[in-house]
């Protein structure tokens, strides 16, 4: 009748990240962060909130709260690249919502990603897309950001060299696997 | 010192807030977020009044008076600034109000109503649309209801310690939800529904069994039983339109002949029950150097919380199953066997003041009834059935009584049927905190030194506080005693045995400030003051019983004689008496 959230397996995580900011202020952001960082996928499973809750002994529902908060943690897996459209007045004004309404159908899919923090991740795993309020480019907007590079005064012609070579990497890089 | 409120010179006391300053001269400022000794968020807007030489309006809940302040509460700037934020708050706001549980008894509601709101002017800016959660068995939440006031996320911290909710997301997207949004049902809420009796809308409610009751009302073949909880005496009343507190058993026992239940019952029967059973127990256990404190195990939300945050002393819970499980146990079994009623046909509903009976309800192992009859009537698997079928809140049975068009407070007094609506003082005193320990001592000091108590009122384990103590003097022999309400003073009880410091013997916990009187099942409004006026009704009720000792209900004693034969024996063993499980998160 109740199913309870599964605990992890023990050592599936990072202790000794929990245990080198333990009490110290701050703690759990810095944990979430480090934490994220090291998982394969760049996000936090919610057996790892879970756990990071009961091992520093503080309420689920804070940690989830947190977590939440922030856009820069993300609860689902990410894909490989991640690219950030910049969605403040300046780049907006420049046309970054046409950005962001042209990538998916780039990488060949059909979606919409609004405002805030949503994001889309595609099927393969390969691409996440997402905004943000604003990354205080604005004197080069519309900047997007690609694996953590930021891209000044995109237009839509330059948006598309930039995903295309994103593409053809990975492209490149499944043919040579298949040539093994 | 001196502070003029809409131009009216009125004395406030150094640190009264303007809110209360203002109630004190006459004048009520609404809140939807601010609740007296549960929640001070400052986030609805509200309560804003002009001060003169402030800046900005201010919040009247949380700013307190200084000496010569001029504060105007009802300026047009004043005026206009709340209603703004009650239209605001709209704007995300169902406008299903004909079809929600709290239509009528809404703050949200009211207050756009009182300040003449009657359009719709801002557009929906929420994008996202939740889903209910439906859960949990005692409670559903509608977050597209929720205004974020931040009571219920207060009252879950503060008052209970459980914090079950919390905020999540941030902006538009911020949201009351559980760990992983994964549900009510699915993490350590004790089900105890102080949430819904704080929220000022419909976000939370109970989970209503109303329509399945009504419909076993009218079954030719069933017999449906109730049971009516100490504490619904003084709270049905209430909503029903009557003064706060009244006292209406007899009124109740009428009305709910008249929505046609077979018999009228109490649970008081079973209160008297459970006294002579947890007394027995506490004896033994301190005769026989058993585990102690004992603590007593009549409130499910207290259970759910020690199962989930303190298994490890599961032990010192006395094993005596509630008073409403006991008395589903006895009706299925006891009264069956004596009027030759099939218990498959038997259906057991009962009226409490609370929403964690619903769950408890629901835990499996509440079928003693079924395993007693399944080897006598050769039961299959399929025609198992609960000990009790379903839990109501108060709410709910003021709900039935005004769809059956009942004129409550013009009912005439009737009597409980019997032999299950049999009672005495000490039971119903239970709906009260302290009242448990109070029967409890007064039986317990009759069995134990074998002398007839001179007062029955032990004044000490009276009172709404949060943790009473006492030293209860049997014969010679020293009982310490504790009494507690909330989960969060349960927790530093809990504490206590765990540091090995606890100097008690005995425990009596409830989960809802005041005890069952305030439960998250009983009428809504339920503040500090009101539960003052339930708990005078509850004494009340207990100084005017003939007989106000659990062990000389005649109805109990020939129980024994009859059926059980002795406390803590074989059958009571097998249908009064539980365990507890570990529930991790």
């Amino acid at each position: 009748m109740e199913t309870q959230i599964k605990r992890p397996v023990s050592g599936d995580l990072p202790d000794e990240i929990i245990e080198k900011h333990r009490g110290k202020p701050g703690m759990l952001l810095t944990i979430l962060e480090e934490i994220q960082e090291r998982n394969q996928f760049k996000y936090l499973p919610g057996e790892t909130l879970a756990e990071i809750a009961r091992r520093l002994q503080i309420p689920y529902t804070q940690v989830y709260s947190v977590a939440t908060f922030y856009s820069y943690f993300n609860l689902k897996p990410q894909g490989k690249h991640t690219i950030v459209v910049c969605r403040g007045t300046a780049c907006h004004t420049k046309g970054s919502k046409a950005l962001l309404d042209d990538i998916p159908g780039i990488l060949g899919y059909k979606r919409d990603v609004d405002d805030g923090d949503s994001s889309f991740t595609t099927p393969d795993n390969l691409f996440t897309l997402k905004t943000v309020a604003c990354f205080g480019q604005c004197a080069q907007s519309p900047v997007v950001e690609v694996d953590g590079v930021i891209h000044s005064s995109v237009n839509a012609r330059k948006l598309l060299q930039i995903m295309n070579k994103l593409k053809e990497e990975e492209t490149t890089k499944v043919l040579s696997y298949e040539a093994v | 010192m001196e502070v003029r409120i809409n131009n009216q010179i009125i004395q406030a006391a150094e640190g009264t807030t303007i809110m209360e300053a203002c109630r004190l001269a006459g004048i009520h400022v609404p809140s939807l977020c601010y609740l007296k000794d549960v929640s001070q968020n400052a986030s609805c807007g509200v309560c804003v009044v002009e001060v003169k030489g402030a800046k900005s309006l201010l919040r009247s809940c949380i700013t307190r008076v200084t000496g010569g302040m001029e504060i105007m509460t009802n300026s047009a700037r004043a005026m206009e600034a709340r209603k703004l934020n009650v239209e605001l708050l709209l704007a995300n706001h169902p406008q299903d109000c004909l079809i929600c549980d709290r239509n009528g008894n809404c703050e949200l509601q009211e207050l756009t109503f009182t300040l003449g709101i009657n359009e719709k002017r801002f557009v929906r800016t929420r994008k996202e649309h939740y889903e209910k959660d439906e859960s949990s068995l005692s409670l559903v939440r509608d977050p597209e209801k929720c205004i974020l006031c931040g009571r219920c996320v207060a009252v879950c911290s503060n008052v209970q310690n459980v914090k079950a909710i919390d905020f999540s997301g941030r902006g538009l997207k911020t949201r009351v939800s559980t760990f992983l949004d994964a549900g009510l049902g699915q993490v350590p809420c004790t089900n105890c529904g102080q949430c819904a009796l704080v929220c000022p809308t419909g976000a939370i409610t109970e989970k209503s069994s109303v329509a399945e009751v009504r419909a076993l009302l009218h079954h030719p073949e069933k017999v449906v039983l109730v049971q009516t909880a100490p504490a619904i005496r003084v709270g049905i009343g209430e909503a029903m339109g009557m003064p706060f507190g009244s006292l209406v058993t007899g009124q109740m026992v009428a009305g709910l002949r008249r929505l046609g239940f077979t018999k009228v019952f109490d649970t008081n029967f079973a209160a008297d029950l459970t006294i002579v059973e947890e007394g027995s127990e506490l004896l033994r256990r301190i005769q026989t150097g058993g585990r102690l404190p004992m603590i007593t195990s009549c409130s499910p939300g207290w259970i759910k919380f020690i199962e989930h945050f303190y298994p490890e002393q599961l032990d010192h819970l006395s094993t005596c199953k509630s008073p409403q499980q006991m008395f589903g146990a006895v009706a299925k079994t006891y009264y069956a066997e004596k009027t030759g009623i099939d218990p498959r046909d038997i259906v057991v509903v009962s009226i409490m003041p609370c929403t964690a009976k619903k769950y408890e309800a629901r835990r499996p192992e509440m079928d003693g009834a079924y395993l007693y009859w399944k080897e006598r009537l050769h039961l299959t698997e399929e025609e198992r059935f609960y000990d009790v079928d379903y839990s109501l809140t108060t709410r709910e049975l003021a709900r039935m009584f005004r769809e059956a068009g009942i004129a409550f407070a013009k009912l005439p007094e009737e009597a409980f049927d019997n032999p299950l609506g049999e009672s005495t003082g000490a039971a119903v005193i239970f709906g009260s905190t302290g009242g448990v320990m109070e029967a409890a001592l007064r039986t317990a000091y009759e069995l134990y030194t074998g002398e007839k108590l001179g007062s029955v009122d032990f004044q000490s384990v009276r009172g709404l506080q949060g943790i009473k103590e006492a030293d209860v003097n049997l014969n010679g022999t020293i009982l310490k005693v504790a009494v507690a309400n909330t989960l969060k003073n349960a927790g530093l009880l809990l504490d206590q045995i765990k540091n090995g410091t606890s100097p008690y013997s005995f425990i009596e916990i409830m989960t809802c400030p005041g005890g069952c009187l305030g439960g998250g099942g009983q009428p809504i409004p339920t503040n500090a003051e009101i539960r003052e006026k339930r708990a005078a009704s509850i004494y009340l009720e207990d100084a005017h019983k003939a007989i106000r000792k659990s062990h000389e209900n005649p109805e109990i004693i020939r129980i024994y004689e009859d059926f059980l034969k002795e406390p803590l024996g074989e059958r009571s063993h097998h249908l009064l008496h539980t365990h507890y499980q570990e529930r991790g998160y």
